[in-house]
């Protein structure tokens, strides 16, 4: 199983995690267009490579980012939020 | 014995041809090119040479026919969706593969075997019956059933799930089937080729062209091709076509994994899926028994396997049957299954012209085939979308008019 | 007559203990240590199986575990592998797939059909004329399939272990050994498995006739027994290789997962049969396979054999074979210069005429056995000469032509193999980090060699992991010849040449295939099935790959190889599934439901009692009862499985404004408030009440399912805000409880000194208080429509204070009630349920939850979602419906649809019959253009009866809500 390293706890078991897809900006609800709100809400950069996601680990409840190369499904780092 | 085989014995060659020719080199220009030559792209090549009549058509595919999902997915065929989008144009596929053998004159083992979605919970039983009704409203045959019918059809079940998952009802849909999913990419290859449509194989694309907002060639590993119209019909590489056009979608890919075991003497005769159990499975041909599961949790754009995924499968096929403990699971795969917000697909226009989209198969996308052709094909042909894919199209997602099967998906409590 | 041989050194039968056995009603008599197959083999039975496709009689081809044409079925025990399992007392073993046992199957018909059935023919037959498909296809799924399920056989749990180790190394043999012991002495924990019975592997059965290797073996056991830190494992399959090492080991009892920090991969090669007509006639077999009848079994394979051979490995085979009375007729060497080595002199010395350049042409069966075969030379390019053939009378054929490296778990560490055309064979090119190979799956043959080679790989991999190890380089010699001939195959114009003995493919299933287009691997794979039957192309995958590049005129590294994917051998579901455990959650007061008779239904993961049973009742009737007990007097329901999050922080109210559609920062401690929850694209999925209980300090509750999924999206949101609060889910720490009915609050002032007055404790209040003794929070709320209070207590106090409130309630005639009759309840007041009346696409203002959106705010998650979606107005409505006067057994059910015109308008959300009121009544989405009140439509119900409905006003019951407010 694929080990993942969580900020707080270390080295852990992908089951311990929850993904939560990749980070991205939310642009200013009051000043953004429509078509770029649901831009936001719905579309995603599907292309395979190295990204920024959300994870999530379930034990401790800790949500933390981590640059992963999503087709080699190789950890670079993760780290916790500011 | 059906006089088909009495040939082969008194030929003293293989009688046979090549069921598709390798073209020697690319043409410079072609009316259309498809991206994939799985089920969906070659049905597309297909109804294009011989509905529309556009030949000059090159389908480019990065391996080889009906290696990606056409040849990993669990071969289920079945029309039992719930929104109305989904059910006419579901039910228009089923009512294709009926007489697919005979089109083709190759036997795709089109086998109706009935079709069970269980239902564990009460709010399950609700969601059945809402999914029969919108199917019988439409003529399509499901019917909400109790325990007892899903103990008739498959006796050998324990109906109460090793008593914590207890089988309170199903949605049982009786044209459910299941086909040899290589030999769909081959029959329509086979037909495409007929027709004078060119495979490529081993033929990968690294860019489309694109000027004022329109679609003027392709580049490929074995050149540069000119052409006005591009169908993309590749699954799980959606997102890095996409890309090359600049087109932003919902699409988003996770790994989807299956496994089958040793072949045993056939006893499964319908297709059972539990929602809650995540299970789906039916006995092949072959005598294997061929399961899935719910999709991986997370975004991967690779086809490893993993043993969570076997060890849950086997856990959940154990509770519905115990006595399959000295089964052994043969092999497990993958493909990479292109999910949307609203578990419906994309296609038709989009806002590059001349690009054309077939996207969005997740994990139902084989049961599409041949209507994916017909509808693809007639939306390529006259650049416009056909009826039956009007509520798929990508524009929906800005206009927050999911048309999806979400609704169902996501019936809780 | 028996072929037993008197002992063997080092064999693996306990002659002390017999073993009584039949094999298709017969009775035979074996050993402890042998398996099924050996057993047989030494009783002189050749026939152990039949071919899957054309039923041919099969006999032992590997004795390593790919003889799948011999697998058995034991009582419940289906597909057992007839050439490794254990043979047990008792055991009533029948064959596969035959019709009538093995030597007599009827079904052997199809041998002589075989014309009519090449590669690929059912592709291109039974489905015309159409309707008679069906037909046919029950004819197939009679002929398919191996073993046969036995459905009583029981559930067998299978406990799992996990361990933890430095190396792993997977393979006893000399590499193997070697290893281990490298890696063990530089201090590393090692594992080491095999998937045999002992270790050792061909140490123990390929001789050429001396002992030398067996003793070097017996050194290297002592050796390991002098390394506590080596555990070593035999019987024990690496059954895969899955990410950052992990990997399932199979034995008889169990799955255990390791996660070793360096793999070594020593799992040697799959010795691969020679390609003549009729190479599956029982008496044909692999060399290795005649080794190990002989070491292991100490079973006499044949009387006389023939030895077809292209590497030093058949001339070991043959000296192996005379040593133990098997008289040579001859060996046959494919290559021109034959074997370069001394063995070449010992054949001679003993007397073995040797043919070079020649090969098998086609062997001869009688009555099932193996009679003769015929032997012709063969030019450079592998074409027979068939002018001057000779014939060899042999009841055996050996076959040591080649091997195939058992490289699946390299496959699927991700290693990159490259075809070595030193060796003939696929050897790795690059490994993943922390992955090792050696031996002769690394393409290193010769003993000293691999000895080396182990030696190496378990040096590497222990500095790998920053162990200390001796500075020394390692020399591989590279081979004297080939292992493996680049093509052992022999084309015949009968065929009946097998290649892939699983599936009964011969050679010229290939060339049909190519000729119809399938001249890729991966397509021919498909098309002709090479590979995918039990043994997963162990024997056949590498012929396959050298016949398509003859046929395509590239070398077999052009062709490549297809995927392997676990599992190395097939693992039962019993291993893989483990206890199979289950995951529920029970709330505090489980018992207490236990007792008064609780009929148990799922509520996500949560149990949670749906009614309280009553002998003699219907459910129907006691659902009544339990609501009208509320309506009358006062009924009690475990709420305990609602979401239950404690908030705390300066910035708690803005935090909750911001993830709930209405205001919280103006609330007063002491207040609830219903709050509704969007996703970002503006749709329903959550919905609670959320309590101040002071300044900064918040408590609020989820839906029952949301729960989960709500705590970790509001820690998510708070990640990211970085707003001064903290979010603690309660949902387990407290138990809840619902006390209503008009009496509930003269039961409550039983249990507390609180004051209940109206003015006191107004309705949506909220008040913290002891109840029965138990601090408590209490909430003035009204889901089902009565006086109520929702009782919020430490989860470990909980039955005390339930156990209090059903007693002071007793003279007031408190019932339980359930979720059944809540629903009821809660319907008559027109309150929605989210995942019932909702679906994953309702937006706030379809299901009437406008007046709980308030837009005003800068932010919510969905606002804006919602601002874009009101422009175009809601796609459908919820609203209230009665049915006018009707039987229960025609009125609707939920989810049945609203049709207009002959279209559907909407669908029936909820519905139930309300005795208090007299009618069914319900909640419908409908167009939004068929709200209006008192207009009626139609609903299709069972049988498709339309049913006239009518949009009324919600709630339907008590409409000022002067019962839950309560003036008194």
């Amino acid at each position: 199983m694929k080990i993942l390293t969580c900020p707080v706890n270390g080295p852990r078991p992908v089951s311990e995690f929850a993904y939560g897809g990749e980070v991205r900006p939310m642009p200013d609800g009051a000043t953004c267009t429509d078509r770029e709100w649901a831009d936001y809400v719905f579309n995603r950069s599907g292309v395979p490579g190295v990204k920024i996601e959300w994870w999530y680990h379930i034990a401790s409840g800790t949500w933390f980012y981590a640059e992963r190369d999503t087709v080699a499904d190789r950890v670079i780092r993760t780290w916790l939020p500011a | 014995m059906p006089y088909q085989l009495l040939r082969f014995a008194f030929a003293s060659k293989h009688p046979e041809p090549r069921m598709f020719r390798t073209p020697e080199r690319l043409k410079n220009a072609y009316d259309a090119v498809i991206i994939g030559a799985g089920g969906h792209g070659l049905a597309s090549a297909y109804y294009l040479a011989r509905d529309h009549g556009m030949t000059n058509v090159a389908v480019l595919e990065r391996g080889y026919i009906g290696g990606g999902n056409t040849g990993r997915n669990t071969t289920i065929i079945r029309s039992n969706y719930l929104t109305p989008e989904g059910v006419a144009f579901y039910d228009q596929s089923v009512r294709l593969w009926q007489d697919l053998s005979q089109d083709f004159d190759l036997n795709l083992f089109y086998a109706t075997r009935g079709h069970f979605t269980l239902a564990h919970t009460d709010s399950a039983v609700r969601t059945m019956r809402w999914r029969a009704e919108v199917n019988k409203h439409f003529g399509v045959d499901s019917e909400l059933v109790g325990p007892d019918e899903v103990r008739k059809a498959a006796p050998q079940i324990d109906i109460t799930c090793g008593g914590h998952a207890p089988i309170l009802g199903a949605l049982y849909h009786a044209p459910g089937a299941i086909a040899r999913h290589d030999a769909v990419a081959w029959g329509y290859g086979r037909g495409a080729d007929q027709r004078g449509v060119e495979i490529h194989q081993q033929t990968e694309v690294l860019g489309i062209n694109v000027e004022s907002g329109k679609v003027t060639g392709v580049r490929t590993t074995k050149g540069d091709i000119a052409t006005p119209r591009v169908l993309s019909a590749v699954a799980g590489f959606t997102p890095r076509v996409t890309d090359m056009v600049g087109l932003r979608t919902p699409i988003y890919i996770h790994p989807l994994q299956a496994m089958v075991t040793e072949p045993m003497k056939p006893w499964l005769d319908p297709i059972l899926v539990s929602g809650s159990l995540h299970v789906y499975v039916s006995q092949s041909a072959r005598g294997e028994l061929v399961m899935g599961a719910s999709l991986d949790p997370y975004e991967l754009h690779a086809t490893r396997s993993t043993l969570d995924f076997v060890e849950g499968l086997a856990a959940h096929m154990l509770d519905m049957f115990p006595f399959l403990s000295n089964a052994r699971v043969n092999r497990q795969w993958a493909g990479m299954a292109d999910m949307t917000p609203d578990f419906a697909p994309i296609m038709g226009t989009t806002p590059v012209e001349g690009f054309y989209l077939d996207a969005g198969w997740g994990t139902w996308g084989f049961k599409a085939t041949p209507v994916c052709g017909k509808t693809m094909s007639w939306t390529v042909a006259n650049g416009r979308n056909h009826e039956l894919i009007k509520g798929f199209n990508l524009s929906r997602f800005e206009r927050y008019e999911l048309t999806g099967e979400k609704g169902a998906a996501s019936v809780g409590h | 007559m028996s072929s037993r041989l008197p002992p063997v050194t080092g064999e693996w039968i306990d002659r002390s203990r017999g073993v009584d056995f039949t094999f298709d009603g017969r009775a035979y008599r074996g050993c402890a240590g042998d398996t099924p197959a050996s057993a047989l083999w030494a009783a002189d039975v050749h026939v152990l199986g039949r071919s899957f496709k054309y039923h041919r009689p099969r006999g032992v081809l590997s004795l390593a575990n790919h003889d799948v044409n011999t697998m058995m079925q034991a009582g419940a025990r289906l597909n057992l592998r007839a050439d490794v399992e254990p043979l047990e007392q008792g055991m009533a073993l029948t064959s596969v797939n035959t019709a009538g046992g093995a030597s007599g199957d009827r079904l052997r018909i199809l041998n002589a059909l075989g014309g009519f059935l090449p590669v690929g023919f059912y592709y291109k037959a039974f489905h015309r004329p159409k309707a008679l498909f069906p037909f046919w296809e029950r004819v197939f799924r009679r002929m398919t399939g191996l073993g046969t399920l036995d459905f009583g056989a029981p559930h067998i749990r299978t406990p799992k272990r996990y361990d933890f180790c430095d190396v792993l190394v997977v393979g006893a043999g000399p590499a193997g050994l070697h290893a281990a012991l490298a890696a063990g002495r530089a201090g590393a924990k090692v594992v080491l498995v095999d998937e045999n019975a002992r270790i050792g592997g061909s140490l123990g059965y390929q001789r050429g006739g001396s002992i030398e290797g067996f003793e070097m073996l017996r050194d290297l056991e002592r050796d390991l027994a002098d390394l506590p830190n080596v555990s070593v494992r035999p019987g024990t399959l690496a059954a895969g290789y899955y990410a950052d090492h992990w990997i399932p080991l199979v034995d008889a009892q169990r799955m255990t997962k390791l996660r070793p920090r360096a793999v070594i991969v020593a799992g040697g090669a799959f010795e691969q049969p020679a390609v003549f007509r009729n190479n599956d006639a029982p008496g044909v077999m692999l060399a290795s396979a005649a080794q190990r009848l002989l070491y292991r079994y100490a079973v006499k394979p044949m009387d006389k054999a023939l030895v077809l051979t292209a590497n030093a490995d058949g001339y070991r085979a043959a000296l192996d074979l005379m040593a133990h009375g098997v008289a040579i007729a001859a060996v046959a060497d494919l290559r021109a210069d034959g074997e370069p080595s001394a063995l070449s002199m010992r054949v001679k010395q003993v007397g073995i005429p040797v043919l070079k350049s020649h090969c098998v042409l086609e062997a001869e069966a009688v009555g099932d056995r193996l009679v003769a075969a015929t032997v012709c030379p063969t030019g450079a390019d592998g074409k027979p000469d068939t002018a001057s053939p000779q014939k060899f009378a042999c009841d055996g054929l050996v076959m040591s032509v080649g091997w195939a490296p058992a490289a699946a778990l390299l496959y699927q560490a991700g290693a990159s193999m490259r075809y070595d055309t030193t060796t003939h064979q696929f050897v790795p090119e690059r490994l993943p980090a922390g992955v090792f190979a050696c031996g002769r799956v690394n393409g290193v043959y010769a003993l000293d060699s691999r000895c080396e080679d182990g030696e190496r790989a378990g040096t590497e991999a222990a500095r790998h992991l920053g162990f200390d190890t001796p500075e020394r380089s390692f020399s591989i010699a590279p081979e004297r010849s080939p292992p493996s001939h680049p093509w052992p195959i022999v084309e015949h114009p009968a065929g009946k040449n097998f290649v892939d003995f699983d599936e009964d493919l011969h050679l010229r299933d290939f060339h049909n295939a190519a000729q119809e287009g399938f001249d890729n691997i991966e397509l021919m794979k498909r098309y002709t099935t090479v590979g995918m039957g039990p043994s997963q192309g162990k024997h056949s995958n590498m012929n396959a790959i050298r016949v398509l590049a003859r046929i395509r005129g590239v070398s077999p590294g052009e062709v490549g190889t297809t995927t392997a994917r676990p599992f190395f051998h097939p693992v039962p579901l019993s291993h893989l599934a483990g206890r199979g455990f289950n995951v529920h959650r029970e709330t505090p007061l489980h018992s207490r439901h236990d007792g008064l008779g609780a009929v148990w239904m799922q509520a996500g993961v949560w149990l949670r009692p749906e009614y309280y049973a009553l002998p003699g009742k219907r459910k129907s009737e006691i659902v009544r009862d339990e609501a009208r007990a509320v309506r009358d007097a006062v009924g009690l329901i475990d709420v305990g499985t609602l979401g239950k999050m404690e908030l705390y922080g300066p910035d708690a109210g803005a935090f909750l404004e911001r993830v709930y559609t209405a205001k919280f920062s103006g609330m007063k401690p002491g207040t609830t408030r219903y709050a509704v929850m969007l996703d970002e694209s503006g749709v329903v999925i959550d919905d609670g009440v959320v309590a101040r209980l002071s300044e900064q300090h918040f408590y609020f509750t989820t839906t029952t399912t949301g729960s989960t999924t709500v705590y970790r999206e509001l820690q998510r949101w708070n990640a990211q805000w970085n707003l001064e609060v903290g979010i603690v889910n309660a949902t387990g720490a407290f138990a809840a409880m619902n006390l209503a009915g008009p009496k509930a609050r003269a039961v409550l002032r039983k249990l507390t000194s609180l004051d209940l007055s109206n003015e006191a404790f107004p309705y949506l209040a909220l008040r913290e208080a002891d109840v029965a003794g138990v601090p408590a929070r209490l909430m003035r709320v009204g889901f089902v429509g009565e006086l109520g209070y929702e009782i919020h207590v430490p989860a470990d106090r909980a039955a005390r204070v339930w156990d209090a409130l059903m007693e002071a309630g007793q003279d007031d005639g408190i019932r339980p009630f359930g979720v059944e009759a809540q629903r009821l309840l809660r319907l008559e007041k027109g309150h929605i349920i989210i995942g019932q009346d909702t679906d994953g696409l309702t937006q706030p203002d379809e299901a009437g939850l406008e007046w709980a959106v308030k837009v005003d705010k800068p932010f919510f998650v969905g606002k804006r979602s919602v601002e874009i979606v009101r422009k175009n107005g809601p796609r459908q409505k919820l609203v209230g419906f009665e049915l006018d006067a009707i039987g229960a057994s025609t009125a609707p059910r939920e989810c049945h649809l609203v049709v207009r015109n002959g279209a559907i308008a909407g669908r029936v959300t909820s519905i139930a019959w309300s005795d208090t009121l007299g009618k069914h009544v319900g909640l419908a989405f409908v167009a939004p253009d068929m709200t209006e009140l008192n207009s009626p439509f139609f609903i299709r119900a069972d049988g498709g009866t339309m049913v006239q409905a009518r949009v009324v006003p919600t709630p339907f019951y008590d409409a000022e809500g002067l019962r839950q407010k309560v003036v008194d």
